[in-house]
């Protein structure tokens, strides 16, 4: 930037997060001396600074944005409150369908063990094997007849006859 | 979270004030009421930052709930590695540029050019080194700053209003809008220097240049 005079008002690129600190009365010591000598050679770094501090004084006269009303925070957290119930709300949906598969599921679950309960139960004298009917010599003896019985006919009578005959020899 | 009454006291609120570190550990664990402590503390500088970015006074309010209520649904998230504070003004920001994508608007744009008196009011303002004490003053200055920052890119015009006039440091302008310290620091010095030189250029244009200090050396547009 060139002034009618032919100055230049651009500051170092070296010095100018420096001359931004000097500016605000931030630097201290050694930098503060260094950049005092720089500025006693400069005319570009004096005149940038000098803009600069007209620059602060021009913003500084400035009032900063009227704040909110007083009933900002509170309808801030009335928008807070509706939303945290909506969302509790919306999870609640989220989680509905398969909280009632579960419930279905558990339903089921229970009847049909009820069913198989109650099947077994009912059967269960019904499924015991009888004993008395599986004994060997009624599997290994079918055509003799029951020796407690008396021989009803002639034939019994002849086959009772034989079978002893059998016995003997 | 859970929601809390909205009536419920919290517990302690009439001590010490608490940290903000305090406040945002209440909140994850469930005490809704904590973070009005949070809103109260933080809309002040919310709201100037939305204000500074946005320009539009009938959006400023309404962004800056909307803010905090992000704030409250991301709460969970937030690992307090950053302060409270940090992380607000960025979700601000943030806000404040997905409202304007949205709305697709620009930030407002002053096209009117200044009136005699506002020139003359410029003039006043640079010559003088006591800035005006009354609010009222104070407030059209703002106006008429405003009008003149347009001479900037938005960032180095948000840049200047927030530290300046908003009173943000610049280690939270670096953080809010993810820029190195020294790169704000040297954007700063630069916009100060372009909002003075647009000033004189208003003022010569007014044909009122007469009126302009003589320590400054005359300038070509």
């Amino acid at each position: 930037m060139q002034t009618d005079a032919g100055l230049n008002t651009q500051a170092c690129p070296k010095y100018e997060v420096l001359l931004e600190d000097y500016l605000h009365g931030e630097l201290e010591g050694a930098d503060a001396r260094n950049v005092a000598a720089h500025l006693a050679g400069c005319a570009g770094c004096r005149l940038a600074l000098a803009d600069a501090a007209a620059g602060t004084r021009l913003l500084g006269a400035a009032s900063p944005v009227p704040g909110p009303g007083a009933a900002f925070s509170r309808t801030a957290m009335a928008r807070i409150y509706a939303a945290e119930q909506e969302r509790t709300a919306e999870r609640a949906v989220f989680w509905q369908p398969f909280v009632s598969f579960g419930w279905r599921l558990a339903a089921a679950a229970a009847l049909a063990l009820l069913v198989l309960v109650t099947y077994g139960a009912s059967s269960g004298r019904r499924l015991q094997p009888n004993v008395l009917a599986l004994r060997p010599t009624a599997v290994n003896d079918l055509f003799s007849p029951d020796p407690a019985r008396s021989p009803a006919t002639s034939d019994e009578v002849l086959m009772m006859l034989a079978e002893n005959d059998h016995g003997h020899q | 979270m859970a929601a809390s009454a909205p009536a419920m006291a919290l517990p302690g609120s009439q001590a010490e004030p608490r940290p903000d570190a305090e406040l945002v550990r209440l909140c994850q664990n469930g005490t809704v009421a904590a973070f009005e402590d949070l809103v109260r503390r933080h809309q002040q500088r919310v709201f100037a930052l939305v204000a500074g970015i946005l320009r539009r006074p009938q959006d400023v309010e309404d962004v800056a709930q909307q803010v905090f209520l992000k704030a409250y649904l991301g709460l969970g998230r937030f690992d307090q590695r950053a302060a409270f504070s940090t992380w607000l003004y960025k979700i601000a920001v943030n806000e404040c540029w997905d409202y304007l994508r949205k709305k697709k608007v620009r930030p407002l744009v002053y096209e009117a050019d200044l009136s005699e008196e506002q020139v003359s009011q410029l003039d006043g303002i640079m010559s003088s080194e006591r800035p005006p004490q009354n609010p009222r003053d104070r407030a059209e200055i703002r106006q008429l700053l405003e009008k003149v920052l347009d001479a900037l890119p938005e960032q180095d015009r948000q840049l200047l209003l927030l530290k300046e006039v908003e009173g943000f440091t610049v280690q939270e302008l670096a953080d809010m809008l993810r820029l190195n310290v020294n790169t704000v620091k040297v954007r700063l010095f630069r916009a100060r220097g372009r909002i003075v030189q647009a000033s004189r250029r208003r003022i010569r244009a007014s044909g009122s240049s007469d009126a302009r200090p003589a320590s400054r050396p005359e300038r070509k547009d």
